[in-house]
């Protein structure tokens, strides 16, 4: 995938978290590398430190030892509040100020920024339209008057207003109904997509880390980086049994759903039954096939013209593994 | 001993306002209403019952009248302004320590004197200082100002932690925080203090008669020795009235000074 | 003022007898004020809590009540009733109504409607479910009312002992009209420590009955 990057790498060397009175770390020399425009996760139970981890990166809590670096530069060696400026944050609480309508609690930082208004104001405008709320209707109305999906992209369309280069996101999306969950989902990744910013996102949701993450780090206590690589990689291969009980079940399933049909090889004999574009990934090809009853579904481009058809069988072979069997106890 | 919720205390003498928009509502208005029909009943009863004695003419006239309510009202509201140049500082800098022991302690404090009796501090005051217009005044400060610190630590301590974790997240500084953020969400909560705090002056005032401080008091002391009930009545009402008034008054400020959308 | 703390003792030593006849009086006097406030204030609230007109009349019509002050109130009490208990109970009682019928109201509302729902959805009556139900989860919050409304009561008896009402607050007098003899402070003083301990051991009193009272389920 190519995109826009306008993020900033971000370099955490042995980072350490203790408190006095705790006999053990809440985080323990944790290194991670990060590229610009990167979106990384950080995936583990409760309790494991990831919240904490990235959370120092904008020093609200600062790290016992360790380095970390934005695009080289040592931040703890920085004002806080200079740094925070510089860095988009977002939590599941959301925290949109009450008192403030939905332009005043973008436009906090610009202000403190010391843009001028005329820049203030537009810049509101062409944030609430990226997130898809239409200023006319929502930019004088206050928080409470917002459903709780539409005040978490008022939470992200904050972050986003002075342009920071990195973003972190504590369980943005934890709060909210599966549906809208999943449309916030989808939204992100297209604005993602278009602002490419590097990104640290706290979850605890697989699936939510499988579906937005370049990268997933999975993380045990206090911290420890049990795997850190691509959503594909670790499905396929999970470096050890705790990285695959945290995968769950079914991660087979999980990683059809990020392979696209186009890099299945596909069989040039004719079907009948529901056809599936070409653009949609191996999982919903599957899906096809079990309601056309195990045969074959034919495979068409975005216009509907016939590509072929596709079998179990070559949707097994694109993954490298037995999906025959898979696809009839969890094909849901 | 246990930490009484404070808005318990703090909203003891006011029904929550109107928040609806709407401006004339039975609400806002029904006090002024009450008082009007109170002060024209009194002046009807006074009227039918004709022309004072000699006794009550000392007291049922009007400049008398009018500088007693005047002595009463500056009392009052000097305490209020007093007590709020004082607290909500205090209560800023009380809810700013970290330490459980400074909380504790203002909140012991604060325990101990919601369970002094206001006549007592009074009285006690007029005996190591002297009696007077300047002990009342400290006396009803004194009075005052817990009611307005507790309130202060409770609206700024009650802000919902996310909103402050992302003012902080964005980059501001603790000062522009409290500014911004902490003093106009708290901004409810102190001035339901303060509006206890004034509706409590107007009434320990009446027992500031007792130290010659003047005010109402005098009237109803005055009543009480003559077994004048008319006069004692008289100083009731108008009393009375004036606590309702400056309760109707701090309910109008509240609501106006109520940041919106909360 | 010079004031020579060596005395205190033999002050309270001398006067003991009275000290605790009058502090007797003083908890008798609220306790009958709060007894009488409770019946009118918890009955007002289960009647009204429901109903909006009636129940923003009765917490406003409290509301004003408290706002007059008790110099006023007990001043203009006594051609009326005389000095002394009648008046005394009566203002601490109407003062005491505030509290009381707020808590009650509130208590009973903020009780989580699905719970009502699936009381109702059992079959109990309304009563059932105002008595059974409601009221037991609203009791701290109605207790709380009672404790504020005691505390209330205990400062303005004080002020009551200035017409001729029962209690400590007579001490408090006393001081003053003693002003400038040697035990004009040793009164106020005692007076004054005396009802702050009464207040507190009502506030004492009333954590140990919610302590005792309210259902383990529901405790903070």
């Amino acid at each position: 995938m190519s995109k826009a990057t306008s993020g900033a790498s971000i370099e955490l060397t042995n980072v350490t978290k203790s408190y006095p009175n705790q006999p053990q770390s809440a985080v323990e020399n944790f290194s991670m590398s990060i590229n610009p425009g990167e979106l990384i996760m950080l995936v583990g139970p409760s309790g494991c430190g990831k919240t904490t981890t990235m959370k120092m990166i904008n020093r609200i809590i600062e790290p016992t030892s360790g380095s970390i670096k934005i695009d080289g530069e040592d931040i703890l060696s920085l004002d806080q509040n200079i740094l925070r400026r510089r860095i988009g944050y977002v939590i599941q609480q959301i925290g949109l100020f009450p008192h403030m309508t939905i332009a005043e609690n973008v436009s906090v930082v610009p202000k403190l920024l010391g843009w001028d208004k005329a820049q203030i104001a537009s810049r509101v405008e062409e944030l609430l339209s990226l997130v898809e709320l239409d200023p006319s209707k929502f930019a004088n109305r206050y928080p409470k008057q917002l459903s709780g999906g539409q005040q978490q992209r008022v939470g992200v369309a904050r972050a986003l207003a002075a342009d920071p280069p990195v973003m972190l996101m504590d369980e943005p999306f934890g709060a909210t109904d599966p549906i809208t969950r999943e449309k916030l989902q989808d939204e992100f990744l297209r604005l993602q997509a278009t602002i490419g910013k590097t990104i640290v996102f706290v979850t605890h949701d697989f699936d939510e880390a499988i579906k937005l993450g370049d990268r997933i780090a999975v993380l045990s206590e206090r911290s420890q980086i049990e795997q850190f690589d691509t959503p594909a990689n670790i499905l396929a291969n999970p470096a050890s049994d705790y990285v695959s009980s945290f995968i769950g079940e079914g991660a087979a399933l999980k990683r059809l759903a990020l392979i696209p049909i186009s890099s299945a090889k596909l069989s040039s004999t004719s079907a009948t039954g529901p056809s599936v574009e070409i653009s949609e990934n191996l999982r919903e090809a599957l899906d096809h096939i079990v309601l056309n009853g195990g045969a074959p579904v034919p495979v068409t481009d975005a216009k509907g013209k016939s590509l072929g058809s596709i079998s179990v069988k070559e949707i097994s072979s694109a993954l490298g593994a037995d999906v025959s069997s898979l696809g009839i106890k969890k094909g849901k | 001993m246990s930490i009484q919720p404070a808005v318990d205390v703090s909203t003891s003498y006011s029904q929550p306002s109107d928040r609806k928009g709407r401006f004339f509502t039975a609400k806002r208005w029904g006090t002024p209403l009450l008082i009007l029909v109170a002060l024209t009943g009194l002046l009807v009863f006074l009227t039918v019952r004709g022309e004072p004695d000699k006794i009550e003419s000392f007291a049922l006239n009007w400049p008398y009248m009018a500088a007693k309510v005047d002595e009463h009202i500056r009392l009052s509201i000097a305490a209020a302004l007093l007590v709020a140049a004082i607290a909500i500082p205090a209560g800023i800098l009380v809810s700013r320590s970290k330490s459980k022991i400074v909380r504790g302690t203002i909140v012991g404090i604060g325990n101990i004197g919601q369970a002094t009796p206001a006549v007592g501090v009074i009285i006690l005051l007029a005996l190591i200082l002297g009696i007077g217009w300047s002990t009342a005044i400290i006396a009803l400060v004194f009075y005052g100002l817990l009611p307005v610190i507790r309130n202060t630590m409770v609206g700024i301590s009650q802000i919902n932690p996310s909103v402050i974790e992302s003012a902080k997240g964005m980059g501001m500084t603790g000062g522009q925080i409290l500014r911004k953020i902490e003093l106009p969400l708290a901004v409810p909560v102190i001035l339901a203090g303060f509006r206890t705090t004034l509706v409590f002056s107007v009434g320990v005032a009446t027992i500031a008669t007792f130290i010659n401080a003047g005010g109402l008091g005098e009237v109803l002391v005055v009543g009480l020795k003559l077994s004048r009930e008319a006069v004692t009545l008289t100083g009731a009402v108008v009393v009375s009235c004036i606590a309702l008034g400056m309760d109707w008054f701090a309910g109008l400020v509240e609501d106006l000074l109520k940041p919106k959308g909360v | 003022m010079d004031y020579d703390l060596s005395l205190v003792l033999p002050f309270l030593i001398k006067k003991a007898d009275e000290i605790l006849e009058l502090s007797t009086e003083h908890v008798l006097v609220v306790l009958i004020s709060l007894v009488i406030a409770s019946i009118i204030g918890v009955g007002t609230g289960l009647l009204v809590w429901e109903k909006p007109v009636a129940r923003s009349a009765a917490v406003a019509t409290a509301g004003v009540i408290l706002t007059i002050p008790s110099m006023a109130l007990l001043t203009i009490l006594i051609p009326i009733m005389g000095l002394g208990w009648a008046s005394t109970v009566f203002a601490l009682s109407i003062y005491s109504l505030l509290p009381i019928v707020r808590n009650t109201v509130v208590g009973l509302r903020e009780v989580d409607p699905a719970v009502i729902e699936s009381a109702r959805g059992m079959g109990m009556s309304k009563v059932a479910v105002l008595m059974k139900i409601q009221f037991p989860i609203a009791w701290p919050v109605i207790l709380t009312g009672l404790r504020v409304a005691a505390q209330l009561s205990v400062g303005i008896a004080a002020i009551a002992a200035y017409v001729a009402g029962p209690g400590m607050g007579a001490y408090i007098f006393k001081g003053l009209s003693m002003l400038g003899a040697a035990n004009a402070l040793n009164f106020a003083l005692t007076g004054t420590v005396v009802i702050v301990i009464i207040a507190l051991s009502f506030d004492a009193v009333f954590i140990l009955i919610n302590r005792l009272t309210t259902s383990r389920g529901i405790r903070v």
